[in-house]
């Protein structure tokens, strides 16, 4: 199956780039970044098909259970303002283009200190033969670095300042997986990237896998009276697991549930709450009203100055 | 009798047995591995798993060892040819093109995004000198005495001469947009232009660009056939595959083969394995009538190498 799911991404990814890209690329001059160009196709191809598989299976089970009534549809279509901007590749894209030369740099200055980055099938040979457990354990070992990282996005006022624009939905669904600010995307990826440093970046070669792992996550985010029940509560981060985490008792550092793919996490460190019954109102009651209801640009504007007046110390967590 | 006939007939018997097939090695760039076909059957024989993202391969000075460079995985694989069996692995920093110079002492590897060219001393490898170079080092050629590496500069639109004697860059030369192959040929270096139509030939000596072949759109990479009768030459955008009359320069035949052609490989035959790019395909093309026919292979097959077999039956 993941075969046959690389075999068809790759044709309409090579059809897309031969017959539409490559010629006006050439026409730019941009032939250079040709073999770079072919990885933002796919990744758009892919964003573009994990946004209708997430709507394919979140949608029913969101009119089916719904844990609230939908009052605000605004705040929904911003939400989905920031999934196409994020999963079509645009924002990435930018960020691409603005840090490639910055990327080339950092990674020669590492090349210079003698460190040849490892991976995780550098660390244990046994993996080299069984890609598939490697990117599950790549899965693992990232998903608890987001666990920390979201740790510290509750815990440092100036960052919580632009994490609080997650938060602050009132009417949350599955679309509220992507809201995030700008600059805390990019941090993330700086956060990435130093994990990278360490054990490698995952193999790319499971589309499938990251479309499943993509599913998990949006789920997590939709307006349904879901659990997992007890066992797969403690597996794998449930529509009612994280919707804990966004309940408006739960924001800043007194949350809850901060695992974003494994419950383990919280359990491990005492940030877990298992109660399969709570299914709270959701949102931010600190955060201005624009955070909640205003649109994609004014909220990134907020969250800047919101962040810039974190750090000069006007407000608080 | 009956016995006589056999011991008489099973001579002839194992004469006429088949032969062993060539293996074509093929780089999945975008799938992390290598493919290993059957150049009869055309079936891969299997499969072998890289780490991150295999681009470019050579074969070592005496034929014994291939070495991949897998770029995104800082490491090369040491692979017996003849069989597919990966014997060692060596970590090196993103290598993504890499050729030995013709005396076989030294192994240069060009970082594409990390902009630095390194020179190993081959026996080890153990890096001898790294050099920070402008955008994009791409693909390499040497000066038959193997005192001189020249790299095209795919970011700046340069050739740069690095000499391996001081390890120092000697020159850098303007050669056009997007350069990518090249080849060292009769005194000259014959350069892709990957933002242009054409080849350039350059005077190393003047660093002048002496004359242009057109070959199409997205001229990419050049190589010389075994028998030195021809050139091959691919275009990416265009999609084509030249043949060039290595005495005059100038193109013989072109062929059309969809998916974006890159690296290519000759077999005995004088039959050219080239890798589809786009198409997640190498083609097997009959130079004689230009007749080809596609096997699929991984997504992005890149590099290409042909490991003749037949001759050890």
């Amino acid at each position: 199956m993941i075969e046959s799911f690389n075999r068809i991404l790759d044709s309409v990814t090579g059809w897309i780039f031969e017959v539409l890209v490559q010629p006006a690329m050439y026409e730019l001059g941009l032939m250079d970044w040709a073999d770079d160009a072919i990885d933002w196709i796919e990744f758009g191809l892919f964003g573009i098909f994990s946004i209708l598989v997430v709507y394919a299976v979140c949608r029913p089970l969101e009119a089916w259970r719904p844990v609230e009534p939908v009052t605000d549809r605004g705040a929904i279509r911003t939400d989905i303002v920031y999934t196409l901007l994020t999963r079509l590749g645009l924002l990435p894209l930018i960020a691409f283009v603005l840090l490639a030369s910055l990327q080339a740099w950092w990674e020669g200055t590492v090349a210079d200190s003698g460190f040849v980055p490892p991976t995780l099938e550098n660390l244990i040979p046994g993996l080299r033969e069984a890609p598939i457990l490697a990117f599950f354990l790549y899965v693992v070992v990232l998903d608890f670095g987001e666990y920390w990282r979201h740790r510290f996005q509750h815990r440092f006022g100036w960052w919580w300042a632009l994490h609080s624009i997650h938060h602050a939905q009132r009417q949350m669904t599955f679309w509220t997986d992507d809201r995030n600010h700008i600059l805390d995307e990019i941090i993330g990826a700086l956060w990435f990237g130093v994990i990278a440093l360490l054990i490698g970046v995952p193999p790319g070669q499971f589309p499938l896998l990251v479309l499943i792992t993509r599913l998990a996550e949006s789920l997590s985010h939709a307006n349904v009276r879901l659990s997992f029940g007890r066992i797969g509560e403690r597996l794998v981060v449930s529509p009612r697991f994280h919707r804990l985490h966004h309940g408006i008792l739960s924001t800043a550092d007194h949350g809850k549930n901060y695992a974003v793919l494994f419950p383990v996490w919280d359990w491990i460190f005492g940030t877990a709450d298992f109660r399969r019954d709570v299914f709270p109102r959701t949102g931010d009651p600190e955060a201005p009203e624009a955070l909640a209801t205003g649109g994609w640009l004014r909220q990134q504007f907020v969250g800047l100055k919101r962040m810039a007046g974190a750090i000069a110390g006007r407000s608080g967590t | 009798m009956r016995r006589l006939a056999a011991c008489l007939i099973l001579p002839l018997l194992l004469l006429a047995r088949p032969a062993a097939a060539d293996l074509i090695y093929v780089l999945n760039s975008g799938d992390s591995s290598i493919s290993v076909l059957d150049a009869i059957t055309r079936e891969e024989l299997r499969r072998i798993p890289a780490l991150r993202e295999v681009h470019h391969l050579v074969l070592a000075p005496g034929g014994r060892e291939l070495l991949i460079a897998d770029s995104g995985g800082n490491e090369i694989f040491f692979v017996d040819p003849a069989s597919g069996e990966v014997r060692r692995r060596e970590r090196i920093s993103n290598p993504y093109h890499l050729d030995f110079s013709p005396d076989g002492r030294h192994l240069v590897i060009a970082s594409l995004r990390r902009n630095q060219v390194d020179i190993y001393d081959a026996q080890g490898p153990t890096l001898l000198t790294r050099l920070r170079t402008p955008d994009k080092p791409s693909h390499m050629a040497f000066r038959p005495d193997g005192k001189v590496v020249y790299v095209t500069l795919q970011g700046s639109g340069t050739v740069i001469a690095v000499s391996l004697e001081t390890r120092e860059v000697l020159w850098e030369a303007p050669i056009g947009r997007e350069p990518a192959g090249i080849v060292w040929h009769r005194g000259r270096l014959i350069v892709g232009i990957m933002g242009s139509d054409h080849f350039a030939v350059l005077n190393p000596e003047t660093r002048e660009v002496e004359r242009q072949i057109p070959v199409g759109r997205g001229a990419h990479t050049i190589f010389a056939a075994p028998d030195g009768k021809a050139l091959w030459a691919t275009s990416r955008v265009q999609s084509r595959i030249a043949e060039i009359d290595p005495t005059t320069l100038e193109v013989r035949r072109i062929f059309d083969i969809p998916g974006g052609p890159d690296c290519i490989a000759f077999d005995p035959d004088g039959r050219l394995w080239a890798t589809l790019r786009w198409a997640g395909r190498i083609a097997r093309i009959d130079t004689r009538t230009g007749e080809y026919e596609t096997i699929r292979v991984g997504r992005s097959p890149h590099g290409i190498f042909v490991q003749p077999r037949r001759a050890e039956n």
